[in-house]
């Protein structure tokens, strides 16, 4: 029986890699911290260990994620607390081992015992459909799905949609790496186009940003950069899975177009 | 009168028909109806028909699909036993391929308003979208209410209509039907494939209109499905 006041377990995928499940998985982690939630992110990514180096966490590594299952060490042992942004811990990947050493069975198991420690559990999948999938989306109860503009994006994503609700997921929509002024000269996907081919709940747009590079190079993170945009809106997201699902999303504007803005708001042009 | 009008119901309705032809009577009749039943009905026909029935030619008549001999055979054994009639053949069938030009006596013989009445349905129908990974078979005819996503796959034995956007593959009239079409609201295929013959990179077209896909000598031909009307044309409603 699962009490109103367990966590949430929300696995953040893709299917397709690079387009930015790590920086998103740190960033809402970091953001729903920042509104006062006790988070927990996972690196699910077995033997390909990220998120703890673009946290800027890697040297205070003991105990991994498959410690913590395995029960070789206890949870408070194996979660990294955050010294920048309280409430927020890493449960860190393992590096040595390969993700055939966790089980889904293991890992509902282990989520229960997360749901009791924290109000969010962001659990960061790997690339791919085997194992790493199946062992991230075993204990979760929402999912978001990492899109980019991309054809081939758009198709992985598609098909990590179908399987989760397979397993009676719905999932939410992020689309990361939207360059606005590509869209505009229509050499990049429109946001809607992606949606039309998904159809699933859209929750936010993030922009292209190079604040994210220097973020995940020095490991700070992006959502305390004031001036980020993509920041700006990671932290929405995290405010409308956080409850605020009146939030408007805000679409990524090119900058530099001042009349068109202002005939975009006289409801003129496209 | 009651009775009269009764009985007028009853031979609309009855699925064994009898009626003169030329020198001989012929007897249009159900075969997918079980033996029994069928002996059934022709004893009430042939009953009434009394010393007409002695020594006339009979021709059975099982409709336009295959040849039903075997129950030919035995209704016809079972007629010349029971009520002495003198032959019984089976309807000659080249009268009634419909690839054959029609006599206009054949086609107002042509029960225009009953061809279908037995005909059981055997299209698959889905609601929803058909997601990248997935693949949906149908044995025969397909359709669904919904879009098909690219990296998503359809299979049909026969037609394939999409109430939606189509832009996955699309594999009908499978194995060897080359007659199947590819229907879809909104057409942009990744991939058709119509029995054997395969249309890989078809241009895309950018017109928001109903297109389809069918073969002709051989290759696989799109078209605006309303300009080019294939089904409107037919002369009169046939099963598919």
């Amino acid at each position: 029986m699962r009490c109103i006041l367990d966590g949430r377990i929300i696995v953040i995928t893709s299917g397709k890699g690079g387009v930015g499940k790590t920086t998103a998985t740190a960033s809402i982690g970091a953001a729903l911290a920042l509104e006062g939630r006790r988070v927990a992110v996972v690196d699910m990514d077995i033997g390909l260990r990220n998120l703890d180096v673009v946290m800027g966490l890697e040297n205070r590594i003991v105990f991994n994620v498959v410690d913590a299952v395995k029960g070789k060490c206890k949870l408070k042992q194996a979660a990294i607390k955050d010294r920048r942004i309280e409430n927020l811990y890493l449960i860190p990947a393992s590096q040595s081992d390969n993700k055939n050493v966790l089980a889904p069975e293991e890992m509902e198991r282990f989520g229960e015992i997360l749901r009791k420690e924290f109000d969010y559990i962001l659990m960061d999948c790997p690339a791919g459909i085997e194992r790493g999938f199946e062992n991230s989306v075993a204990s979760a109860d929402e999912a978001v799905v990492i899109c980019a503009p991309e054809v081939s994006s758009v198709r992985d994503a598609d098909r990590v949609i179908g399987l989760l609700y397979a397993k009676s997921i719905t999932p939410k929509l992020v689309i990361n790496r939207i360059i606005p002024e590509m869209v505009e000269r229509g050499d990049m996907l429109n946001h809607i186009d992606v949606v039309d081919v998904l159809s699933i709940e859209l929750i936010g747009l993030v922009p292209m940003d190079d604040q994210v590079i220097v973020a995940t190079n020095t490991g700070t993170p992006l959502v305390l950069q004031r001036k980020s945009k993509a920041g700006e809106a990671f932290r929405r997201i995290a405010l409308r899975l956080n409850g605020m699902t009146d939030l408007p999303i805000e679409v990524p504007q090119a900058e530099g177009h001042f009349w068109r803005k202002v005939g975009a708001k006289l409801g003129l042009g496209k | 009168m009651k009775k009269d009008q009764q009985d007028n119901h009853l031979i609309q309705k009855s699925p064994v028909r009898l009626k003169g032809m030329g020198d001989s009577l012929c007897v249009t009749l159900d075969p997918a109806l079980p033996v029994d039943a069928l002996q059934k009905e022709l004893s009430i026909l042939f009953k009434r028909c009394a010393t007409l029935a002695v020594n006339a030619k009979v021709i059975l008549d099982t409709g336009e699909k295959e040849c039903y001999e075997e129950l030919i055979e035995s209704l016809g054994s079972f007629l010349k036993s029971t009520f002495g009639v003198g032959s019984v053949s089976a309807m000659l069938k080249k009268k009634r391929l419909p690839e054959l030009p029609d006599s206009e006596e054949d086609i107002r013989k042509r029960d225009v308003e009953d061809a279908w009445r037995h005909y059981r349905s055997e299209v698959l129908m889905l609601m929803g979208r058909v997601r990248s990974g997935q693949k949906v078979t149908a044995g025969n005819h397909l359709l669904i209410l919904g879009d098909v996503n690219p990296g998503a796959e359809v299979w049909a034995g026969g037609d394939i209509l999409i109430m939606g956007s189509l832009r996955g593959t699309a594999v009908a009239g499978q194995p060897e039907n080359e007659k199947a079409i590819v229907l879809a609201l909104d057409f942009q295929p990744t991939q058709i494939q119509i029995g054997g013959i395969v249309g890989a990179g078809l241009p895309p077209s950018s017109k928001k209109q109903v297109e389809f896909a069918h073969v002709e000598n051989d290759t696989i031909v799109v078209e605006a499905y309303l300009d080019a009307n294939a089904f409107g044309r037919l002369p009169w409603l046939q099963v598919r």
